[in-house]
């Protein structure tokens, strides 16, 4: 453990990092799109005539929310397939 | 596993040309094809259709003349749609999982917000109702720039995440396995192409709204 290659090392750290990142990137904001989608259910539950501007905005901020979950999954791909760091320290 | 980015299969007077320009051609072939048979055989269907964008593109911008926006934001859901679904293809890989297409799709959608403002109000019009409070210009400009990157990084992330997990399930159990995973992935990629096409539509419905830059 006292003398561990680099490289080695940041492929550990990598591959912890990515796993801790991904659950947390996806499930916050899963439970904030569900939290959504419980207040959409609701709003149609209540006015039933106004179900289509609701599901077109659901959809909206869905996809808004959603987006912050796909940052964390790109930034967590760039760090398995093309670490920045892996190739400017040792190639 | 190949890596993220498309490999380059062969050049072309020098230019570079990878598997998803080629899927785009496919793409273009199709839709061309598409569209011309049907016109000969049942016209009807395309009435369909049209009446389908235009219904939908008209829920999401109420109280507009929508003619001059429906051309480009029609072809748009055609056009992702139907590139998101070709990836099912199997030597095919959809043209949105390149980074490229989504940030040309989206500069394109970029432009044409400001033209369709600067076309309503004029110029001078369009700048002072941007700055209508003068101290949020700044973060109105950071607004418009980091949009159009989240506009196509989303297409691009949806998709090539579709791509990965029916990839991974495959290699991990070649046969019956990855069929609910593509079905996913092809749900979310017409999922993916309303999406797009309704940000946009909302992006120009708040360049054209007087004081309304909502999103």
């Amino acid at each position: 453990m006292s003398e561990m290659n680099p490289e080695l090392l940041i492929t550990i750290t990598t591959i912890l990092v990515s796993g801790i990142g991904i659950v947390l990137g996806t499930a916050i904001p899963a439970i904030v799109e569900g939290r959504a989608v419980l207040k959409a259910l609701d709003g149609i539950t209540r006015q039933p005539e106004a179900a289509n501007d609701i599901r077109t905005t659901l959809l909206i901020s869905m996809a808004l929310l959603e987006s912050t979950a796909i940052y964390v999954l790109l930034v967590i791909l760039i760090l398995l397939f093309a670490n920045p760091l892996l190739t400017q320290f040792f190639n | 596993m190949e890596s993220i980015t498309p490999q380059i299969i062969l050049y072309i007077f020098g230019i570079p040309i990878s598997s998803t320009i080629i899927s785009t051609w496919v793409t273009m072939l199709l839709i061309t094809a598409f569209v011309l048979v049907i016109s000969k055989f049942s016209p009807d269907a395309l009435d369909m259709i049209g009446e389908f964008l235009t219904s939908m593109i008209s829920g999401i911008m109420p109280e507009k003349n929508i003619d001059i926006y429906l051309p480009l934001l029609g072809t748009l859901a055609i056009f992702i749609a139907v590139s998101n679904s070709i990836g099912i293809i199997p030597i095919l890989t959809a043209p949105t999982s390149d980074i490229n297409t989504p940030i040309a799709l989206s500069i394109v959608i970029f432009f044409s917000v400001h033209l369709f403002g600067i076309q309503k109000f004029g110029l001078i019009g369009y700048i002072k109702e941007l700055a209508t409070p003068i101290f949020l210009f700044p973060f109105e400009i950071i607004g418009q720039i980091s949009r159009t990157v989240s506009l196509s990084l989303r297409l691009f992330g949806n998709i090539l995440s579709g791509e990965l997990i029916s990839a991974i399930i495959f290699g991990l159990i070649p046969l019956v396995a990855p069929l609910p995973f593509i079905g996913l992935s092809l749900f979310i990629g017409i999922l993916q192409a309303y999406v797009f096409t309704a940000l946009s539509s909302v992006y120009i419905d708040a360049a054209v709204a007087a004081n309304n830059n909502l999103v």
